[in-house]
């Protein structure tokens, strides 16, 4: 028998295989792989189905180590994919009529299906028309598995914090770096003293956790760059935007983004009111010349923070593929720009996982 | 027999630089990882699930690695224990929301781990897989786990469908020789 016959011959095989009911299917003489050989790659493409996909095991060993590095993962991840009945539903008629009654046909459905079909091939129609020869996709986004870059903990699963005021002066508050941080605020951190004659002072404090920061003597907003003091245009005492005591374009009495108290603006994850940013420039990366030579293909996986401005940043291989092609990946997704993820209505830093698909048509 | 030997105490050692620094987990999910997936994948039909229980069972296997105590079985044996575990519970789960069909009907009772060579067969098969050529290993994920068929394959990495089933004739050949020399 030829090559091309046994490349038939085991193509018929395995269609038959996955056109079947699948665990009971075991190939017989009846079967179109009747050849030994042949029978024994069916055998083995039977069990090929049971495979992890590619982008799992990554997934889930990305996952651990954040968990050993002590970050928390959230509870609600799943890499399941629930299976509904819509499909079974739409081909009820091609089910077995003992299974028939569990999915009906829909007329109405398969009629969405037809036309949904056919507005696919109009697209795949058009992809041909673009046709190049050398091409390289890049998929834009995947959604977020649950994975935490923010540094101060608190603010990793659900940042909520937030803090900020000032007594409505006309500019901006000036810099500098936070005051202590304390779970009870007795006085509020100002930059201009509005008794310079106090009898009884009580160190300033902001609402947070505590962390060992680097701050000097004079208390201000850390994001800001104004020199002349002022506690900013804020209300309600503290410095900053916002409103309370604390420091940032919050309200309340702790730092940043965001309402009562603690750390809030740290980066956030899609889901929960986040949503997810959205690539509005996103030129392809060039093939390197080794990888194009070997004629290499494959997915190189990113981590980015895609911040309130829009740009990524803190870019970091998730799944190498290597061949020079992770530096091309990371050298282009530098250059992307992203309609920023949304929370309350007020662009938020947000980390996602970006996959660069490296292929050769 | 000493190199049986030696795994086991390289395994032992492993176990216990992991205990004392949880980055060092990785390099047993690596030596893990197949044979729990084909271990929950025996007895979970829909995928979604076999990874959900997958990565629960290293997740659990992370969490309470500092109460593991080397009793000289292999550590496999443990995330298979943890395994058995999650799908006891995931089963019980089920049965009480009404949903019989998440796991599959031979799923019970044979849920005792430690004898089962199939898993052993699987987990290998999985690896041989890895070390096929890029190519080869791209058609064996399309056309068997998302289970394309062979002109789609084509159509997405440029290629013609002859070219695809040599492709895949060659893959499915070299893990039959393979697969064949290892058993």
């Amino acid at each position: 028998m030829s090559n091309v016959a046994m490349y038939e011959e085991l193509e018929a095989g395995i269609n038959v295989m996955l056109m079947g009911d699948g665990t009971l299917w075991q190939p017989s003489e009846k079967q179109p792989g009747a050849q030994s050989d042949v029978r024994e790659m069916l055998a083995i493409a039977v069990e090929l189905r049971r495979m992890p996909r590619a982008d799992f095991r990554t997934r889930l060993a990305t996952e651990l180590t954040w968990q050993a590095a002590g970050r928390p993962i959230s509870p609600k991840r799943t890499f399941a994919r629930k299976e509904t009945a819509v499909l079974p539903a739409v081909l009820g008629h091609l089910i077995p009529s003992e299974r028939r009654s569990m999915f009906p046909s829909q007329g109405r459905s398969m009629a969405a299906s037809v036309a949904l079909h056919a507005m696919l091939a109009f697209i795949a129609l058009l992809s041909f028309v673009t046709y190049r020869a050398t091409r390289i996709v890049p998929l834009p986004i995947t959604n977020s598995i649950e994975l935490a870059a923010y540094k101060p903990a608190p603010g990793i699963t659900a940042p909520s914090g937030g803090g900020g005021g000032g007594d409505a002066s006309k500019t901006p508050a000036s810099t500098g770096s936070e005051p202590r941080f304390t779970d009870e605020q007795i006085t509020p951190p100002v930059i201009v003293l509005p008794n310079q004659h106090a009898k009884l002072t009580v160190e300033p404090t902001v609402v947070a956790p505590e962390m060992n920061l680097p701050r000097s003597a004079q208390n201000g907003d850390p994001l800001s760059k104004l020199m002349i003091a002022s506690n900013g245009v804020g209300v309600r005492g503290g410095i900053g935007s916002g409103e309370g005591g604390g420091i940032g374009s919050g309200n309340g009495n702790g730092i940043g983004f965001g309402n009562g108290g603690w750390v809030g603006g740290g980066i956030f994850h899609v889901g929960n009111g986040v949503t997810a940013p959205r690539a509005i420039f996103s030129p392809e990366p060039e093939y390197s010349d080794e990888a194009r030579k070997a004629k290499f293909q494959g997915i190189v996986a990113l981590w980015a923070v895609v911040g309130p401005d829009g740009k990524p940043k803190d870019l970091s291989v998730a799944r190498s593929l290597g061949m020079g092609l992770d530096e091309k990946a990371l050298e282009a997704v530098k250059t992307w720009k992203f309609q920023p993820g949304m929370k309350d209505g007020h662009p938020v830093a947000v980390q996602i996982s970006i996959e660069v698909n490296f292929h050769l048509y | 027999m000493s190199v049986v030997a030696n795994n086991i105490t390289d395994e032992r050692l492993l176990i216990e630089a992991a205990q004392q620094d949880p980055s060092r987990f990785a390099v047993l999910y690596e030596n893990n990882f197949h044979r729990v997936y084909a271990y929950v994948a025996r007895r979970v039909q829909d995928r979604g699930e076999v990874e959900d229980i997958t990565a629960e069972v290293f997740h659990t296997a992370l969490a309470n690695l500092g109460r593991f105590q080397w009793r000289g079985v292999p550590f496999a044996a443990w995330l298979l224990r943890i395994a058995a575990n999650a799908l006891a519970d995931r089963w019980k789960n089920d049965r009480k929301g009404g949903n019989t069909q998440a796991l599959s009907d031979d799923a019970w009772p044979e849920i005792e781990p430690g004898t089962d060579a199939d898993v052993e067969r699987h987990a290998m098969l999985f690896q041989l897989v890895e070390r096929l050529p890029q190519d080869q290993q791209l058609v064996v994920q399309r056309r068997f786990v998302e289970q394309k068929s062979v002109r789609e394959i084509a159509d997405e990495l440029g290629r013609t469908e002859g070219a695809i089933k040599q492709l895949q004739f060659r893959a499915l050949e070299t893990l039959r020789k393979e697969f064949m020399t290892g058993s």
